[in-house]
């Protein structure tokens, strides 16, 4: 294995050709990324704080409108989403520092929310991982987890903004609420919250601690979904927050407001098995679908010595041993595929056309069907129809890329193929069009790994 | 040399050499087919599975009221919508079981919740991720292979089990000489060439005929049907598929006779025929579900469609039914009788006709059927529906 290579397409988002002359000694090249906090992304002008409030706004107060007046505003917060994810996507094609643009989009994908859930979801996911994942990703998880669970994309997505304590003010004096929605405890994020964002599902709570945790969360909420509110963000209600103490994972929480969430989420972010989940979670990403035993105790150690400094457990995945020897593979997810692809022609930026291609991969941005998030195994996404849509696919591209005059053979400088592989025949062979050649270099078994 | 060949000629070769745990083709399976056939959006069984002979149903759905000569009368108070009328072949011959009243165990009038519930086959919206075909696939025995015909994975069949999947080519054929040159690459990978050869072998299987993206509004389902018979009816290939129907979520002008929804019901009916003959003898030993996300209300609203409801409508079809049959514990659609005064009440659970159609289609024990719904131990297969 070409180590150079893997920190290319394995650590970072694919190789560019002539890239792997230039880096110098891989690990250095990885670490150098880590220096500082993620750089900024955005927002696009379609998608400031203001504009998504605005478009939201104009959604929400359309009891009386006509269906072209809500075709309209629908189509408002679709737009904002599409100028996010060009941006993202951009980042990602572009990146001087991409390993941590896979950090991004890894945690990004860890905490998930999507927009194919609730409307409300979709002008808030790019706001989401600008603002609440971005600039954590080499910082503390604990910041990342707060700011997280304080977003309202998060607190829609997951219910949390419309959970109300049952001996709440809010439950007991409110009366009837305006609309239908449902009047009392919401768990959903408190769920997710144990489940797939800190201890895993096998991580030592039980049913009661859901509803505790369910309990301590109440109030935390959205501002600006109203009709006379201004600026979406987060609101504590301390109406329909639930009183008197609450015991998660044997600790009693004294009543105490918004602090108590914080406490609790605190807490959640020491528990030794969310080391052992998030460590179990990162190797399978970075090394191999079937996790190395000694990898992920190294990571948890990591994790739990630092506690949950992100750019120190960044930097232990970097000195894995495991990362760097033979069984060290991932399959690219198709999300993946296309960044590697648009970065070995260096493209400059990700144009429109670029997201149907992602839709049409079946990997389109912050759309998970479930809060688990997508997978990055190859069971996933190795399945034969998505081989044979990246073969087609792969030759549209290339058709598209001839004009840029691509040297076929450039190809063998982004992947990692042994010298008796045919692909080098193939890409020297001039009775083969030169479309078709790089088509069989992207197409080809060896560029859907990282 | 055109792909069709090619393909065979490689597929054979390849499999014989390279054996994979990954695909089933060479292995001879049961004679049991399933598919699972989901109508995303809620689609409005009232407007299907006609309750014509309700003493309320005329003045409840008013301008959705159809006349009574324009139904196919299964008995005194069912008939099948004008679009539906293909159907009428199969009720004829005892293939075809009409479900009404039927929901998933959950109160949600979200598409999201919804479907994720109907695909997960438990009773609330979190708490697996995995899909009950692909718990079918982990519970069943023997040979056996999962497949979704779809663009995308649907849930229901998401899981540890590997599964498959096909959708109809949208961005143009690629060249037999362009795919041949590939398959050679995708030799040496141990783990992906298994894979690359049965993506060929489904695509000579389903022919080369260029097919409308998408399935539903464009060119029907009828394309996607026709795929997956073509795929399931070899005698060593997947024999349980998952195939999508999306645009049901009728809030405006659904119309009656001729109108939009009974034009979905054609398509689905001509969908539903056309794989009938394509299985062609496989025929013999298939089942096909029909499920929906939820009903929809049962009084038109004021865009002239319907909105979110509960109970609904639903198919099983083939040969291994006992005869066929409108399954129903009827609540009636007079005022008192409908759920939150809204919708049309439900009186069974949509587990309860799976576990039935399952039992019938495989050599299934109810104690294997309460595995692949877990938690539904207190809910009885209608076990009475097939032979």
């Amino acid at each position: 294995m070409n180590s150079t290579l893997r920190a290319l397409n394995g650590f970072g988002l694919g190789a560019r050709i002539g890239e792997r002359l230039r880096i110098g000694d891989h690990r250095a090249w990885l670490r150098a990324q880590l220096h500082a906090t993620a750089p900024v992304v955005g927002p696009p002008a379609e998608a400031s704080g203001a504009a998504i409030s605005e478009a939201v706004h104009a959604f929400r107060t359309l009891r009386q409108a006509t269906p072209q007046e809500r075709q309209q505003a629908r189509r408002r917060l679709i737009q904002i989403a599409a100028a996010e994810s060009r941006a993202v996507l951009t980042a990602r094609v572009t990146s001087e520092r991409p390993f941590v643009e896979r950090l991004v989009a890894f945690w990004s994908n860890h905490l998930c929310v999507s927009v194919g859930a609730k409307v409300l979801v979709v002008p808030l996911a790019g706001s989401y991982e600008r603002e609440a994942i971005r600039p954590h990703v080499l910082g503390r998880f604990v910041d990342m987890l707060l700011a997280s669970a304080r977003h309202p994309a998060m607190l829609v997505y997951l219910d949390n903004f419309q959970s109300i304590g049952p001996a709440s003010r809010g439950a007991t004096l409110g009366g009837r609420g305006r609309g239908r929605a449902q009047r009392g405890l919401n768990e959903n994020y408190a769920r997710e919250l144990l489940e797939l964002h800190t201890l895993g599902v096998d991580g030592g709570y039980t049913q009661q601690d859901v509803q505790e945790l369910a309990k301590i969360l109440t109030g935390w909420s959205v501002a600006g979904l109203g009709p006379d509110d201004s600026a979406i963000g987060f609101a504590f209600q301390e109406r329909l927050h639930e009183p008197e103490s609450k015991t998660l994972l044997g600790t009693r929480y004294r009543e105490g407001g918004v602090e108590e969430g914080e406490r609790a989420i605190q807490a959640l972010c020491r528990h030794p098995s969310t080391a052992r989940f998030i460590a179990t979670k990162l190797v399978t990403h970075f090394v191999a679908d079937e996790p190395p035993a000694a990898a992920v105790d190294r990571i948890a150690r990591a994790f739990r010595d630092s506690e949950g400094d992100l750019r120190v457990v960044s930097s232990a995945l970097i000195d894995l041993p495991e990362a760097w020897n033979d069984n060290a593979r991932k399959f690219r997810t198709p999300q993946d595929w296309l960044v590697a692809v648009l970065r070995a022609f260096d493209a400059a930026e990700v144009s429109e056309a670029t997201m149907p291609l992602l839709r049409q991969l079946r990997h389109p941005l912050w759309s998970p069907q479930a809060p688990k998030g997508f997978g990055d195994k190859t069971q996933e996404w190795g399945d034969p129809d998505s081989l044979l849509n990246r073969a087609e696919l792969a030759r549209t591209v290339a058709r598209r890329m001839r004009a840029r005059t691509v040297e076929p053979r450039g190809l063998l400088d982004v992947v990692d193929v042994s010298t008796a592989d045919p692909l080098r025949g193939f890409l020297a062979d001039n009775s083969i069009a030169a479309d078709e050649r790089i088509a069989l270099a992207l197409a080809g078994p060896a560029f859907q790994w990282r | 040399m055109n792909r069709r060949t090619f393909v065979s000629n490689m597929c054979l070769g390849g499999l014989a050499t390279f054996g994979s745990p990954v695909v089933n083709f060479a292995q001879v399976k049961q004679p049991g087919r399933f598919v699972f056939v989901l109508l995303r959006g809620g689609f409005d069984g009232l407007a299907a599975a006609v309750p014509y002979g309700d003493p309320a149903y005329r003045s409840l759905r008013g301008v959705f009221a159809f006349d009574e000569a324009d139904l196919i009368a299964l008995n005194d108070t069912f008939g099948l919508a004008p679009g539906l009328a293909p159907l009428r072949d199969l009720w004829q011959r005892g293939e075809l079981a009409v479900v009404h009243a039927m929901a998933i165990p959950y109160r949600t009038r979200s598409h999201f919740d919804g479907q994720a519930i109907l695909e997960t086959g438990i009773d609330r919206p979190v708490g697996s991720s995995d899909g009950w075909l692909n718990r079918l696939l982990q519970t069943m025995t023997g040979d056996r292979s999962g497949i979704a015909i779809a663009a995308g994975m649907p849930r229901s069949l998401t899981g540890p089990f590997d599964v498959q999947t096909w959708s109809p080519t949208q961005l143009g054929a690629v060249d037999d000489e362009y795919l041949g040159r590939l398959a050679l690459l995708y030799r040496s990978d141990q783990v992906l060439h298994g894979r690359f050869e049965a993506a060929m072998q489904q695509q000579n299987l389903v022919g080369e005929e260029p097919m409308a993206g998408g399935g539903a509004r464009r060119g029907g389902i009828t394309p996607l049907m026709q795929a997956a018979a073509r795929i399931l009816k070899q005698d060593a290939g997947p024999n349980i598929a998952a195939v999508e129907f999306s645009g049901w979520d009728t809030h405006a002008n659904q119309g009656l006779t001729g109108g939009a929804l009974d034009r979905l019901l054609a398509q689905l009916a001509e969908g539903l025929m056309a794989f009938r003959a394509e299985m062609a003898q496989a025929w013999a030993n298939t089942t096909v579900v029909v499920m929906t996300e939820f009903g929809r209300t049962a009084r038109p609203n004021g865009t002239r469609g319907t909105d979110h409801g509960t109970a609904g409508a639903g198919f099983v079809i083939g040969p291994q039914l006992a005869r066929s049959v409108v399954l129903s514990d009827w609540p009636g659609l007079h005022d008192g009788a409908l759920f939150e005064g809204r919708d049309l009440k439900p009186t069974l659970d949509t587990r309860a006709v799976l576990k039935g159609a399952l039992a019938g289609a495989f050599d299934l024990t109810p104690g294997q059927l309460d595995r692949v719904f877990p938690g539904s131990n207190g809910v009885r297969g209608t076990y009475g529906l097939m032979k």
